[in-house]
This record gives structure tokens, sequence and C-alpha cells, in this order.
């Protein structure tokens, strides 16, 4: 019967009791939807550090790491990769040539790593081959001599990158239901060239007021983008002499990660095509790439190949991604904090409430004491009011908090306005909401106990009650 | 038989200022199935006499001994257990528990007591009917007047079958129609259940009722009068 009363109590005052059950609905869902995009970048940033960028396991000569010169390639290749074969744990690996490179256009240059892959294979380890961007021609193929594979932010550095508005992209337009008066003010702007975003979204400014850009900006923005695909760009390198030499090669494809850092130095043209242009008879091999069935062996396999690597380092994503490796490893840190700060304001609500309720029922408690209800039922009584409290808010917030993400793990949330800011730091700009079973077992188990420590205190106040002066009370 | 008995009580209260002495060398003792009223003015050490007797209060000096129980000598925990089984109360504000209904309201002591469902059910329902609420009994407090409430009252202090009911000013909230109705009640609960009534009271209405009255002024029992078989002395 006390836990029939402790529910009933908690249904006393109406409106008190569901401005506090609203606020611990509100401060859950804030928990959970805040801690699923976190676990959401997090996981991205993981996801795409591995698999667009370091791998599990990178392999370099020991020096190559401190100089990145052209003769310092992988030590005892043939035994390594025999070990690297051999591994159970293995889910596929590549060797590449990487080397320091000028890249240049007739209208701007930049410095870039230079890598020589074998396209086949780098499928299989990499998923650059599905980050090419729309109307960005296509991936590297070894039967395409003479190709190079840019990002975005490179084709933006280089000048292959331009906004034009043509007949066509007007058509466009119309088509998905641009108003009139937008398409004749983009006359205006018809065949003229922009080679940076920057200048095309000046020029808009001019053309239109902050409502249209807000309306049709993107829009516009997305139509009018075009790459220079097939332009050559001159790649120079050194030699083993230190005797630079160049090549021409042609854009095949843009690609675009969520890491402006990666995009902006990283191109891709054929092992073979590369080693024609520094003239070896066969192809270097800088780094080894391994990718793995597990994450979690990382560790275990770069034992097993530090034991046959002599000369060379092996490092695991951990070292080559130190940033995802941090945060997928503070991300619990993370969690306590933000709950710590929910569970406090929580807790002082409930303290308040539970405070209130005790001071209106005196005379109550009084009487059930001199009827025979004992301390520890009394104790019990209110803790159950307030655990009951809690929990009704706790299950509104983590059912309302759950279907929230699983619905925006759907669709994902874009930071528009934040997207480049988001990117140059390797975070994508839409993020898709993760939260785990794990979570919400933990964010229970953190309101119950919340719950609980904080009717000690309500609890213990009507324990101190005299029953006397409690019956006395108006 | 001796159900009470009260020796040389004494109640002090030690304020900052100044020292009252509330109850003062009070002795009696009460027999099973009395049916008795604690008379006399405001500040006359009724309600502290009733709450010494109920054990929610402790005398300064002096023993209450309850069914050869010596209060004074229980701690804490023990008492609320012995008030819980010997001692039914009854207050002059009803105190009902108003989330729950007349029905739960009488059975929450004999749940406290641990009574089987079956047990508690048929008991309350029957005390609800002595008390004329066979047709209320789910009937929350609110929905009741107070001469209502004070019948649920009645029947929650019998629910535990207690040795002696203790009720501080039960009418003074009732107007004439339900103080009688109330009265005539607890009289024929007392005679039928051999249950011994104590009040403390102002009304004329239940000074008139009651077998004995004891008068009570500065904390001094001032006269004991018995008004029919169940003698007592002071």
């Amino acid at each position: 019967m006390i836990w029939s009363i402790a529910w009933k109590n908690v249904w006393r005052n109406k409106k008190r009791s569901l401005v506090v059950i609203i606020a611990v609905t509100l401060g859950i869902i804030a928990g959970v939807l805040l801690i699923g995009i976190m676990e959401g970048w997090v996981k991205q940033r993981l996801k795409d550090a591995v698999y667009n960028e370091v791998s599990h396991i990178q392999i370099h000569n020991n020096e190559y790491i401190k100089n990145e010169e052209i003769g310092l390639t992988v030590r005892n290749l043939k035994n390594i990769t025999q070990s690297i074969d051999s591994l159970k744990e293995l889910s596929g690996w590549v060797k590449r040539t990487k080397l320091i490179a000028m890249a240049n256009t007739p209208w701007a240059n930049t410095g870039v790593i230079l890598y020589g892959v074998d396209p086949e294979k780098e499928r299989k380890i990499t998923e650059i081959c599905n980050r090419i961007v729309k109307n960005g021609g296509q991936y590297l193929n070894a039967q395409r001599p003479g190709d190079i594979l840019i990002s975005d932010k490179t084709a933006e550095t280089l000048k292959l990158k331009q906004f034009i508005i043509t007949g066509s992209t007007i058509e466009t337009l119309k088509e998905e239901n641009v108003p009139v008066a937008i398409l004749t003010k983009l006359e205006g702007l018809k065949d003229r060239r922009f080679r940076s975003p920057k200048d095309f979204r000046e020029a808009l400014k001019k053309e239109f007021s902050k409502k249209e850009l807000d309306r049709f900006g993107l829009l516009i923005t997305d139509k009018a983008l075009d790459y220079r695909i097939r332009n050559k760009i001159q790649i120079a390198i050194s030699d083993k002499e230190g005797t630079p030499i160049q090549g021409i090669f042609r854009v095949c494809g843009i690609y675009k990660t969520t890491n402006t850092g990666f995009d902006q130095i990283s191109v891709f043209v054929n092992a073979d095509e590369l080693a024609k242009l520094y003239g070896g008879d066969e192809i270097l091999t800088h780094e080894i790439a391994i990718l793995l069935n597990d994450i979690d062996d990382a560790g275990i396999v770069k034992e097993k190949l530090s034991s046959v690597s002599g000369d060379n380092s092996v490092r695991t994503w951990k070292e080559l991604a130190p940033d995802a490796a941090m945060m997928n490893d503070f991300i619990i840190m993370y969690y306590f904090i933000f709950i710590g700060i929910i569970m406090l304001a929580l807790a002082f609500g409930i303290i308040n409430t539970m405070l209130m309720a005790i001071l209106e029922r005196t005379r109550e408690l009084g009487m059930l004491m001199a009827i025979g209800m004992n301390r520890r039922r009394i104790f019990k009584m209110i803790m159950l009011e307030t655990i009951f409290l809690t929990v009704v808010g706790a299950v509104a917030g983590i059912f309302s908090g759950w279907a929230i993400t699983e619905t925006l793990r759907n669709t994902g949330i874009h930071f528009t306005g934040w997207g480049e800011g988001f990117e140059a730091i390797g975070f994508a700009a839409k993020v898709y909401p993760v939260v785990t079973l794990e979570f919400f077992v933990f964010t229970v188990i953190m309101v119950i106990t919340t719950a609980i420590i904080s009717s000690i205190w309500p609890a213990r106040k009507a324990l101190k009650l005299n029953p006397v002066e409690a019956l006395r009370t108006e | 038989m001796k159900v009470l008995e009260l020796k040389n009580v004494n109640k002090i209260y030690n304020s900052t200022e100044i020292m009252v002495h509330a109850v003062n060398d009070v002795s009696l003792y009460f027999e099973e199935a009395e049916f008795a009223a604690i008379v006399g003015p405001s500040g006359s050490g009724k309600t502290t006499l009733l709450n010494l007797i109920g054990g929610l209060d402790m005398p300064t000096s002096g023993e209450i001994i309850i069914n050869s129980t010596n209060l004074s000598k229980l701690k804490s925990s023990q008492l609320i257990d012995f008030r819980l089984r010997n001692i039914g109360f009854v207050f002059q504000s009803y105190n009902l528990i108003p989330v729950l209904t007349a029905k739960e309201n009488v059975e929450f002591i004999m749940t406290l007591q641990k009574w089987p469902l079956k047990e508690r059910d048929e008991r309350t329902i029957e005390l609800l009917k002595a008390v004329g609420l066979g047709n209320r009994i789910n009937s929350k407090p609110a929905k009741l007047s107070g001469g209502q409430q004070q019948r649920v009252a009645v029947a929650r202090a019998l629910a535990s079958k207690p040795k002696f009911i203790l009720a501080d000013e039960p009418t003074a909230n009732l107007d004439s129609k339900a103080a009688m109705t109330l009265l005539e009640i607890m009289e024929k609960l007392n005679h039928e259940e051999k249950i011994t009534f104590i009040f403390s009271t102002h009304d004329s209405r239940v000074v008139k009722m009651a077998h004995r009255i004891i008068t009570l002024e500065d904390g001094k029992v001032i006269s004991d009068e018995n008004r029919n078989s169940h003698a007592n002395k002071n």
C-alpha cells in the first residue's frame, strides 16, 4: 500500500509534479540528443579517419616519418607483406607511393601529397572512390593513363572549381520551380566565370535580397558549380638525387571527404604512372595501409608486425589520427560531464519539490507517525515518491529522446552555417546522431541514482518531524 | 481490569523565558470499556495529557503503564509499534489521507499491521458500515462532509482493534447533528466492542454522554466524576 500511496502522492499537486516531470523529460531529451550528436560525430570522424585517411595500421620506413624523401621506402618489403598476408585479422592491404609534390595550373599552384596507388586495390581499402562529388567526374582507373584524382578543396585552390550561370543553368533552375523574378536577376550574372565560392557569393549578394538568398542561394550555387574535369595539372616532384622533375596529369575526378585538412593536400594517381615520372625500375612503396576486420585488433596486429618490421615503423590508427582516437577515448568522459550537469540540475529540482511537498504535508506525516507508521516506512514512502516523480520524467525523456534520435539518425542534422568550420577540423557538417543501448542503460541508472540521492534529504527531514508538533501545524 | 494507569505524571515545558507545568502530578487509571471525557478550560493540559497517554510525548517524570507496559521504558521504534497495536487516535481535524478512499484510509492501519487481505477487507467494510458509511467506501475525503470524515477517522482508529481510543476534541469541527451522530456511533462501538474511549473536549454534548468526567485545571486533576458502574478513583 505504501507504493500505492507514494504513487498517488506524486499526483496530489498535479501542476507542480508535471513541472518537475517536464523538466526531467526535457533534460533527458537534451542529454540524449547532445550525446547522440557527439557520439554521431565521433563515430563518423572515426569511420572517416579509418576508411578515408589512415586505415587501421600503416607501415613506413622509420626515416621516412622524419624526412619524407623519395628514397626512404619500406624495408624488407617481401617479409613484411608475407607477414601481413598471414594475419587472420586481415581484411585487406595496399602499398602506396607517397611523395611531396607541387601541383600547378595556369592559374594557381599548391603543395600536395601525391599518392601513387593501385586503384582497384585501393577501392577495397578506402572509401575515397565513393566520395566523388556530383558532376565531379570519376575515380582513378588503371586502364586510363595520366589521370589524377583531386579533392574539391584542391580544385578550388587550383582554380579548377568554378561557378558559371549558363542558359542551361537557368533552364535547370526553371525546372526546379525557381520564380521568374529570380531567374531574371540571374540573367545579370550569365556567362560570368567565378573561380572561388566567395566571389560567387559576393556576386549573388549584389543581385539578390537576403531573403531570396536564404531561399534560393544554395540551389543556385549548386547548379552553377562546374569542375574543370580533364583539365591538365602539372605535378613537380624531386627524384632520388633531388633533381626536380615534372609530369602532366589530367583531372579525372573530384572527391570530397569530411576532412578539409586531408582533402586539401591529398591527390591520387596510378602508381605505375607515377613510377614512369620518377623513372624507377619498380614502383616505390613508402606506405603500407592495412585494414582489419575489427578495429579493436589494431593493437595486437601492431605487436605482431612490429616483431618483423625491422627498421620500419608500425603505427595504429590511434597514432595516425590522434584527434579521432582522443575523441573516441574521451566520449565516456563527455557522457559523465553532460549527464552530470543534467543530473545536478535535476537533483536541485527534485529536492526543492519534495521539500515543498513535505512542508505542505507536515500534519499528515505527524498523523502517520502518531497512528503507528514507523520511520522506515515513512522514509520508504518519501523515497518512492521521489523515484516515481523522477522515473516518470526519465521514461518520457528517454523514449522521446530515442524517438527524436532515431528520426535524426535517418535524416541527419545539417549544420549548414558551420559546415566549412566543422570540415576544417575533420568533422562532417551533416551529423547522424547515434545513441547506444549502453548509453540508455547508463542514463537510466544515473537518473535512478540521482532520484535516490535527492530523496535522502527530504526523507530525513520528514523523519525529524516530531508528531506532536507536526499535528499542531495548520 | 485496568487498561491504563498514570502514576504521578508530570510534564514540564522549559522554554527560554518561562517554565510551563502542563501536567502536574496526575495519577489516574482507566478500566476496560470506559467512555471518559477529559474537560477543562483552554491551556488546562487536556491535549498534553492525551499526548502523554498516547505515547506521542514523554512525561518529565512519573509512569504511564498500558497493559503492564511502561511507555517510558520503550525505545522510539518500539513506541511507534506499540501505538500501532494498542492505541487508536481520532483527531480534531480528521487527518485522513486525502489521496486514499474511505476504505483505503481504514485499511491502511491494518496494512501496517500486515493483516491478510481478506480479513482486512471484511473488517474495513464492517467498520464503515458500523459508522454508517457503507455506501461511501470508495469516496475520497474531499467528497465527504466533516462529520463523515470524522466517522471514517473513528473507523480507522478502531481498525487495528486497539485497547483504547484517544480522541482530541473530536466534535470541535462538527455541527450539532453530525456531532450527535458521531457520539452515538462511538458510544455504540464502546458498548459493542468493549473499547475504552478517552476524549478531550470542550463540547457539552460530549460531556453529557460521557460515563466519566475528569476535570483538569492548570495541569491538575481537580475532579473525577463517575456516572455509572465503571467506578474509578483519583
